[in-house]
């Protein structure tokens, strides 16, 4: 069997590396800002950190750090490697 | 004359080359929406003009000040593009480049921060890049000039070429093109059809609202919809704009491989660091917070304050004498030796003494701003927005308001959904801008003077706090159903250039100076001849001065508060033009040329419980004249404008009134 597993982003370690399976249920302005920088689909991202108290998670992907609240991060299905 | 639209993704350095193309001094810094309208300079040797506009990522806005750059483009034709490009992020940049490509004008691209991208291991072949988009590109480090001597002399040629750039999308798509060109062909002054027919097909609302203001929509609708259906059953994609972007993205793709070598790229190690401790999980909020304090204690304790008091010291003597001997040299008359000395001087000169403690402030705001440390403060503040109904998005106006409210209500554009944009600019004149602090300095001077910056934090504290409260009531009374949105891009931490930090100090403070010389020297004199003038004539005794019989009206309502004196009621009312005519006003009322006499006499006529209460009130009662302007301009509503005058009113009674009540009530005088 492959050891890939599909869990949201939200759930994903500080420090681990995991690719984007899906975000179709992603808020369509949200995508768009997401897309805007280049992260989509396919794109690899890395967990950073995670605020207190259900704050924003930061993120690096390709050279280029975002935030993105919890909730959202929920709605994108990684995969872990 | 020739215009060239400078455009490209936020954050990538086109003010600063701006600056440097034009001699101009426009704002700068280090997060994305700094520009939030389009700035025309003058090219410096004079062959053309620039047009600096918002940062876009693609043509598509999401939020008001990106629709700017579609906009001109759809309006205004400029001759050519310049596209500024960041090095070290050129996959993302270069899907904006792709678009502005078709629009098919002269065309040059500036490959910003090579310096940045060099150093990260981040190798980007020139030559080939320009080879394969058939356009000049220019590497350039925008910050410290370099490269942009090519760029001016290129930006001159007498003739420059138009980019014939074509990306093939497919038979279908072309398809749709050929017949969307037909279909406009009758129609005049649009700009090149083909990137008209992209962009409609991409469904960028700013497209199709032009187009619906000339033509009718029907049959470019039936041809959207045919043409998605198309792509459908061929199994291309589900989504025309989608496929339309995947195409692009190819295309990317295939440049990337063949003129980027990332192979040595490293993470920015620094910025790795930094963030390790400023946006620690919980050290995040209270480093924020020290740093404000921070702020305050060399704005009033350390720096500004001894400054200012030197200054103060020198107004009111050796000037005050010089300029007392020169009038009574020439002979001047009685009236006019009162208005220059008892209405200009103290007028003037009392508000011109905060200048060493205002330019501090501009001084470290403009660090924040360009070091990067903005879009983090958005990330530690984020929940806390969340909760009462805005986005880490609205510190940025917020902490820009500690400067100036103006620039800050504009900076709201920034923030995507409508509604939050317009809460935010309805909150951020609570924001305890420079021009309030002439009065906390007065104030804190000689009430509270161990322990100024820790009153003065306060007030900036109650501010923020109020802000929140109402930014709760005020989501929920504007219930729309929309829904809160946060994505925000990080830049890299940049060490703020000396002559860059200088520069923006400089432009932030000399609104301060001009301020002066007009508003307040204008007010000076208005309310010295209302203080010299009364019912029974001229140089009367000033309690019956028309200045005291307007005043007055104020007083019997303003007497709950704590400080129901005629002449409160007057220096409020002289306030709403700009908040440090208040302590002008102060200074001709009670006759002192300088700060010290001034602090004397207000230990007179407030107790330290009044004079909290008096600065809570002026924090909060009413935006100043410039801030009313341009919230009408930016809610375009005269309802809205209204509506921030009348709350703050509300507000600060109320507040003050719970101050100085409950004070009182509690025993402190």
């Amino acid at each position: 069997m492959n050891s890939q597993a599909i869990v949201n982003l939200a759930s994903v370690a500080p420090g681990s590396t995991v690719r984007i399976h899906s975000c179709v249920e992603l808020h369509i302005l949200v995508s768009r800002r997401l897309l805007d920088l280049g992260i989509t689909v396919g794109s690899e991202i890395h967990m950073k950190r995670k605020a207190p108290f259900g704050g924003p998670i930061t993120c690096e992907s390709n050279g280029q750090m975002f935030g993105i609240r919890r909730q959202e991060a929920k709605k994108i299905e990684v995969i872990l490697r | 004359m020739r215009t060239i639209a400078l455009a490209g993704n936020p954050n990538t350095g086109k003010t600063s080359l701006f600056n440097t193309l034009t001699k101009s001094y426009e704002y700068v810094g280090n997060w994305s929406g700094v520009t939030v309208e389009k700035k025309v300079g003058l090219l410096r040797n004079k062959q053309g003009q620039l047009v600096d506009l918002p940062g876009i990522y693609s043509l598509h806005p999401l939020s008001s000040d990106e629709s700017v750059a579609a906009n001109f483009l759809l309006t205004e034709s400029p001759d050519a593009v310049l596209n500024i490009i960041d090095s070290s992020q050129l996959e993302r940049n270069l899907y904006l480049t792709i678009q502005l490509l078709e629009y098919n004008k002269p065309f040059l691209i500036g490959l910003n921060m090579i310096d940045v991208a060099k150093s990260r291991g981040i190798h980007v072949d020139t030559e080939k890049l320009s080879t394969m988009l058939h356009v000049p590109v220019l590497p350039i480090v925008a910050r410290t000039g370099q490269g942009t001597n090519q760029m001016m002399s290129h930006l001159s040629e007498p003739h420059l070429p138009s980019s014939h750039f074509r990306i093939d999308y497919g038979p279908i798509v072309e398809q749709a093109i050929l017949t969307f060109i037909g279909e406009i062909q009758q129609y005049e002054h649009l700009p090149n059809p083909r990137w008209l027919g992209l962009q409609f097909l991409e469904n960028n609302p700013v497209v199709i609202d032009t187009l619906s203001n000339i033509m009718p929509m029907e049959p470019l609708r039936a041809l959207y919809q045919q043409t998605e259906e198309a792509l459908r059953e061929s199994s291309e994609a589900l989504h025309l704009p989608q496929f339309i972007r995947s195409v692009r993205m190819d295309f990317i793709r295939q440049l990337m491989e063949q003129c980027v070598d990332r192979q040595h790229a490293q993470a920015h190690s620094l910025t790795e660091r930094i963030d390790a401790i400023i946006t620690h999980k919980w050290l995040g909020l209270p480093i924020f917070l020290a740093f404000m304090f921070l702020l305050f204690k060399l704005t009033f304790d350390w720096f500004g304050q001894p400054l200012s008091d030197l200054l103060d010291g020198f107004i009111g003597g050796p000037i005050s004498d010089m300029v007392n001997q020169a009038l009574t040299a020439v002979g001047a008359s009685e009236f006019t030796h009162a208005l220059i000395v008892d209405g200009i001087i103290a007028g003037v000169g009392g508000v011109l003494v905060f200048i060493p403690q205002i330019f501090m402030l501009f001084f470290l705001i403009s660090f924040v701003e360009d070091s990067g440390y903005m879009a983090r403060v958005t990330l530690v503040m984020d929940r806390v927005m969340e909760m009462v109904g805005l986005n880490g998005k609205s510190f940025i106006p917020f902490i820009i308001g500690f400067g100036c409210n103006v620039p800050a209500v504009m900076a709201a554009r920034s923030i995507e959904q409508p509604k939050e944009r317009l809460v935010t600019t309805l909150l951020t004149p609570l924001m305890s801008c420079s021009a309030r602090l002439p009065v906390y300095s007065l104030f804190v001077g000689a009430f509270f003077v161990s322990h100024k910056a820790a009153v003065v934090f306060s007030l900036y504290l109650l501010g923020i706090v109020l802000a929140l409260l109402l930014a709760k009531l005020f989501t929920h009374l504007f219930y729309t159903g929309e829904k809160s949105m946060f994505v925000i891009e990080i830049p890299p931490y940049r060490m703020p250039q000396a002559r860059s930090l200088l520069r923006n100090t400089w432009e932030k403070g000399k609104g301060f100076i001009r301020k002066a010389g007009t508003f307040i020297l204008g007010g000076s004199v208005v309310i010295w001849f209302l203080s010299y003038a009364g019912p029974s004539g001229f140089g009367v005794d000033m309690d019956h001065s028309f200045l005291a019989l307007i005043g007055g009206i104020f007083a019997p309502i303003l007497a709950p508060v704590g400080f129901g004196t005629w002449q409160a009621g007057a220096s409020l009312l002289t306030g709403f033009m700009a908040k440090e005519i208040v302590v002008s006003t102060m200074n001709i009322i009670y006759h002192t040329p300088d700060m010290a006499g001034l602090e004397t006499q207000i230990k007179h006529a407030f107790t330290p419980l009044q004079a909290y209460s008096f600065m809570a009130f002026i924090l909060l009662y009413v935006p100043c004249l410039a801030t009313v302007g341009v919230i009408r301009k930016e809610t375009a509503s005269m309802r809205w404008t209204l509506f921030s005058i009348a709350y703050g009113l509300v507000l600060a009674y109320t507040v003050s009134v719970l101050i100085y009540q409950i004070g009182l009530w509690i025993g402190l005088t």
